[in-house]
């Protein structure tokens, strides 16, 4: 008995298994290491050698991030910016990846390669002209101001990756609506769009990461209290002298939450976005 | 209308040609709110970036004052020491950071493709740091950096491989280095992940042809893997290539550009020229630079595999 488990075991311990371990470890470990601190007293976080496990193990960080005016609030603004955006850029980018995929359009391959062109652009080229832009509407420190700009910037990457799926459509579909005389808006939204569930989730997901860690246009144009969004919230908050990382990574925890279950839900629909940009480039 | 519409097209070619113009026309209508959101986001805000990099721009009370000055801002904004300093660190940085992430990606992305159990476990995993709110994630190296208190000393002195308490962003060669390694974590597995859709790609079959003509490990990953990766290779280069160009996120929170300017890229740069000394004029030069050697790098990376979107254009 304990020599069959004994070469089980060996067996089991191939280079393979012992690198996919580490890389696992490597990876896990800063977070867990975050985790870990955000259960800590403020007195136990100052201590050198710093102590594995939490003792006393408290959970006063996590009451003072939540507390009256603080946290809920950026995770609110996130939220609200990041649907509101995903929202746009899957309406929007169904209709316009549809068209490019399906409609005889004149100048398809170079609208899609100027697509892929803009979608590589650094943020940082747009930020002065747009800060301007923000202020002469009147738009800084509001939500449109992050709801706009990150429905273009997520548009061409949702419209490569949906005109993608929309092609592995059988046109028969679309033709049989056509002589059912359905106009083009109930082909695509009753016809076509329920075939590219898969392609709507890639889109989806990036979209909503993007927005939800993006930072340089959050701080450019909602840098007040009321409509920081959660990285300007973070980046924002060591201001003083002292970092307080216990608030802080109770508050990071939290934030990371939605995005660690959202990808590992759709971890297909992830890697198959990511396949697609290594294919399709 | 409709009624009408229908026997004309199947009998007439003139009939058939109009139908493939209003479905033209329908698609135009389709695109119209996405081309507009973009044209008046990207690519109409780079065009006036270029045109405020030629302009003195001052703050008065009735607004921003535009003043032609040709191409001072940049003359101003290349001759400048913290420019330079600001252009060869994000090229080092860039080098740097993309190289070590193409090699530990590849050999993450051969685990994955050999790993018999837990692969979709793994690949979980390795998703955090790709989603990890970036600035989330420069706290939490701050934190493992910390001099006084953080987690790294308490290694490397348990490890016996110094005895003084090390203070890592402290010193502009050690605060550049840590701040790499903490690019170099979170970026990899996104380098993993593609390398690894790339090798799932790959026929089996050639790999056991491989193996039964007596090809060694070493030799079947240099003469076949790698030439076959190339495409996906290429695409993993030049996404982090553009990315690192524009770092900001991570050194702005972890180091704060600093210590000094050590650390400081040209995003970051150009963000404290733009907003914290209001000099919109080299500001946008400097963002404009960015963009044009962005372009460039770009430009030459598509060169490479323009054959590539034609291919998936004639396959459509």
């Amino acid at each position: 008995m304990m020599k069959k488990s004994g070469s089980k075991i060996r067996r089991w311990l191939t280079a393979t298994n012992i690198f996919a371990v580490l890389i696992a470890v490597v990876t896990l470990l800063p977070l867990l290491w975050m985790v870990d601190t955000s259960f800590k007293a403020p007195l136990a976080i100052g201590q050198f050698p710093p102590t594995v496990f939490p003792h006393p193990f408290t959970m006063a960080n996590y009451k003072a991030a939540f507390g009256p005016g603080n946290f809920q609030r950026f995770i609110l603004n996130s939220a609200v910016v990041s649907l509101a955006s995903t929202a746009g850029v899957l309406l929007f980018g169904s209709m316009a990846g549809y068209s490019l995929g399906r409609l005889p359009m004149r100048g398809r391959v170079g609208i899609l390669v100027v697509l892929l062109m803009i979608s590589v652009f650094p943020e940082i080229a747009v930020i002065s002209p747009l800060y301007l832009l923000m202020r002469d509407l009147g738009w800084l420190d509001s939500y449109q101001a992050l709801i706009v700009p990150y429905t273009a910037f997520n548009l061409p990457f949702a419209i490569w990756i949906l005109r993608n799926y929309f092609l592995t459509i059988p046109k028969e579909m679309e033709e049989v609506g056509r002589i059912d005389g359905a106009s083009g808006w109930r082909i695509l939204f009753q016809i076509i769009m329920p075939q590219a569930t898969p392609g709507l989730f890639v889109a989806g997901t990036f979209t909503f990461t993007a927005c939800w860690t993006e930072l340089l246009m959050a701080i450019s144009f909602d840098s007040n209290t009321a409509f920081r969004t959660i990285p300007v919230g973070i980046a924002l908050f060591g201001s003083q002298f002292t970092v307080p990382y216990g608030t802080l990574f109770a508050a990071s925890t939290v934030a990371i939450l939605p995005v660690a279950i959202l990808v590992v839900v759709f971890r297909r629909s992830v890697v198959s976005g990511l396949t697609q940009g290594a294919v399709k480039g | 209308m409709q009624a009408l519409n229908l026997p004309t097209r199947t009998v007439s070619p003139r009939g058939h040609r109009s139908l493939r113009e209003r479905l033209a026309r329908q698609g135009w209508i389709f695109s119209a709110p996405a081309f507009f959101i973009i044209a008046g986001i990207t690519i109409f805000p780079i065009l006036f970036s270029i045109f405020m990099s030629l302009n003195n721009i001052s703050l008065t009370y009735s607004g921003f004052k535009f003043q032609w000055t040709g191409m001072s801002n940049y003359s101003l904004v290349w001759s400048n020491s913290l420019f330079q300093y600001a252009l060869g660190f994000t090229i080092i940085y860039t080098l740097i950071t993309v190289t070590v992430e193409l090699i530990l990606g590849m050999g993450v992305a051969l685990v994955l493709h050999k790993l018999a159990y837990g692969r979709g476990f793994l690949l979980a995993i390795l998703l955090l740091p790709w989603a990890l709110i970036t600035a989330i994630s420069a706290e939490m190296w701050s934190f493992i950096y910390n001099g006084v208190y953080g987690v790294l000393n308490a290694v490397v002195m348990g490890l016996g491989l110094v005895n003084h308490l090390v203070i890592w962003l402290g010193t502009p060669v050690l605060a550049i280095a840590s701040t790499m390694v903490a690019d170099i974590w979170k970026t990899t597995p996104f380098v993993a992940i593609i390398l690894f859709a790339g090798l799932q790609m790959i026929s089996s079959e050639i790999f056991e042809a491989a193996s039964i003509d007596g090809a060694g490990a070493w030799q079947t990953f240099w003469r076949i893997t790698l030439p076959l990766l190339k495409p996906t290779l290429l695409v993993a280069l030049l996404f982090r290539t553009l990315q690192a160009f524009g770092v900001f996120d991570l050194p702005f929170v972890l180091t704060g550009g600093g210590p000094g300017h050590a650390t400081e890229s040209l995003a970051i740069l150009s963000y404290q020229v733009l907003f914290e000394d209001l000099s919109f004029g080299p500001g946008a030069a400097i963002a404009t630079s960015t963009t044009l050697i962005v372009m460039a790098v770009a430009f030459v990376f598509l060169r490479v595999f323009r054959v590539q979107v034609g291919d998936s254009e004639s396959s459509a």
